[in-house]
């Protein structure tokens, strides 16, 4: 194995176009050199972005927060560009594993090693975000959402590369929550997670919804029918509730047939209610509907 | 096997080293500088044994490749002061019973400590949450790392 270490991302992505799936982007290396080490994966070369300056860091654009993909949990955690409305997104990053875990592993390596259980995901797709893609001589962008085509693949091409995740920056009146079941280190069935991009009018009408779940399917997803459901109507006790029992169908029908539909379908309605109630609580302020 | 030429500081020396491509830090510290302070549990990120602090910050060093660390600032167990206030502190108060944790506990409090020298408890407790120990189920560990914040702030400790 050849071990690379670029000096910035120019040598990256040549690195990338001459050895194509054989070189492997190694970032925090906390999935990465697990997995080496069993033996799931063998790559002939190991090119080294974890402290590449080019793809580290957050940045505030005219329209949109940028995040490079070497970017750790402790940095988003501590970055002030992050305002209070994307608490949830740093609830994540909090979430993950250890201090010692959040101090290398990475938000593109999160996306790029595509486990259902990636915490920042879903706070990401709730976000809508857009990832930039490049190999050498060439860049795209595609959805967060339309990334993912397997457990642990995303849609990269052997000469591409993550370099770069972006979002709007929330207005006043939205806000992104995020809630996770479970402690840490608990069973991977337990760690089931939320998030909830939320945006309402003076009359709690609900402008626009966007919710994701992680730790459900083969990836983390979207919840477009809870979505749809709920997008227009005024929030109340009655909605939430209507929106957590179709929740539960929906889910239910999603994993039929396996063992863990029945008790994942039921806590996806809680745990769901509270990303909801973080949501609102940061567009609003104040939470009239917490009651339990 | 090709070998890859890195430059580390470690405990405030300078090295300049030759590394296997796929060599660990927690092999480099190890095997190859003998500095075997730093403990190896699980090898998978999840016990904190291997904790040493990297460009400020602690990390698990069984999942860190040696090439990696190139260019970086290392502090492992065996760069703390023998007469350090938390070391001492943790042998005060029984917080060590075999051991094995103790390296990556001491370097876990020295990087909250170096931050805040006010910690809660609860502050202490998430920043020992990489670390497992088996032996002396933790309370002993946080009453440690309170009395040595308080040594540091210039109280008496107790
Ligand atoms: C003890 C332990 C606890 C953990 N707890 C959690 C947890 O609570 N929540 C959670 O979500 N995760 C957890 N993880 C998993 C892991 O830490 C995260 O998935 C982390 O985000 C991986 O990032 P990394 O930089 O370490 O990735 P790496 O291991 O470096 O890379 C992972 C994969 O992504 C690819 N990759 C990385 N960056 C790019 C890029 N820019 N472009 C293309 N491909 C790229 C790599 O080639 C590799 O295939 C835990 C891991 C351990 C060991
Ligand atoms: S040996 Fe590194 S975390 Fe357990
Ligand atoms: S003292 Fe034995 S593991 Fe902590």
């Amino acid at each position: 194995m050849e071990a690379i270490k670029p000096k910035n991302l120019e040598e990256v992505l040549e690195y990338k176009s001459k050895y194509k799936g054989d070189a492997k982007i190694i970032a925090g290396g906390t999935d990465l050199i697990i997995k080496i080490r069993k033996g799931e994966e063998n790559p002939k070369a190991l090119i080294d972005i974890s402290s590449l300056n080019e793809l580290k860091g957050i940045r505030e654009t005219l329209e949109y927060i940028e995040i490079g993909p070497a970017t750790t949990f402790t940095e988003i955690c501590e970055c002030i560009l992050l305002n209070k409305n994307l608490k949830g997104l740093k609830d994540a990053a909090r979430s993950v594993g250890s201090p010692q875990i959040r101090n290398r592993g990475t938000v593109g390596g999160n996306i790029c090693n595509a486990s259902p259980a990636a915490d920042t995901v879903p706070p990401l797709l709730a976000l809508d975000s857009i990832l930039v893609i490049e190999g050498k001589g060439k860049k795209r962008e595609i959805y967060l959402k339309d990334f993912f085509k397997d457990k642990g693949r995303g849609e990269l091409e052997g000469d591409e590369i993550l370099t770069k995740i972006k979002f709007k920056n929330p207005l006043k009146n939205q806000g992104l929550g995020f809630y996770k079941l479970g402690l840490r280190k608990a069973l991977a069935i337990s760690r089931l997670s939320f998030a909830v991009f939320l945006e309402i009018d003076e009359m709690n009408r609900i402008e626009i919804v966007r919710i994701a779940s992680g730790a459900i399917g083969k990836f983390p997803m979207r919840e477009l029918e809870v979505e749809e459901y709920l997008t227009g109507r005024i929030i109340n006790e009655n909605t939430i509730e209507e929106a957590e029992t179709l929740l539960e169908r929906v889910i239910f029908e999603r994993l039929k047939g396996r063992q863990t539909a029945k008790f994942k379908s039921i806590a996806a309605k809680g745990v769901f209610k509270k990303a909801l109630l973080n949501a609102l609580y940061l567009c609003k302020g104040v939470n009239d509907f917490e009651k339990n | 096997m090709i070998l890859k030429k890195i430059e580390v500081n470690i405990n405030g020396r300078d090295y300049c080293l030759d590394v296997e491509e796929n060599l660990r830090l927690i092999d480099l510290l190890r095997d190859k500088l003998k500095l075997t302070g730093t403990k190896e549990g699980c090898g998978e990120g999840e016990c904190g044994a291997c904790t040493v602090i990297m460009g400020g910050k602690i990390v698990n060093s069984c999942l860190v490749l040696a090439f990696q660390a190139d260019k970086s600032r290392i502090i492992t167990i065996e760069g703390i002061e023998e007469d350090d206030v938390i070391k001492n502190s943790f042998i005060e108060e029984g917080a060590v019973q075999c051991g094995f944790c103790t390296p990556g506990m001491v370097l876990a409090a020295k990087s909250l400590l170096d931050k805040n020298l006010n910690p809660t408890e609860e502050e202490i407790r998430e920043a020992i949450s990489g670390n497992l120990c088996r032996c002396t189920g933790y309370n002993k560990i946080v009453s440690a790392v309170k009395k040595a914040a308080k040594l540091k702030r210039g109280g008496d400790g107790e």
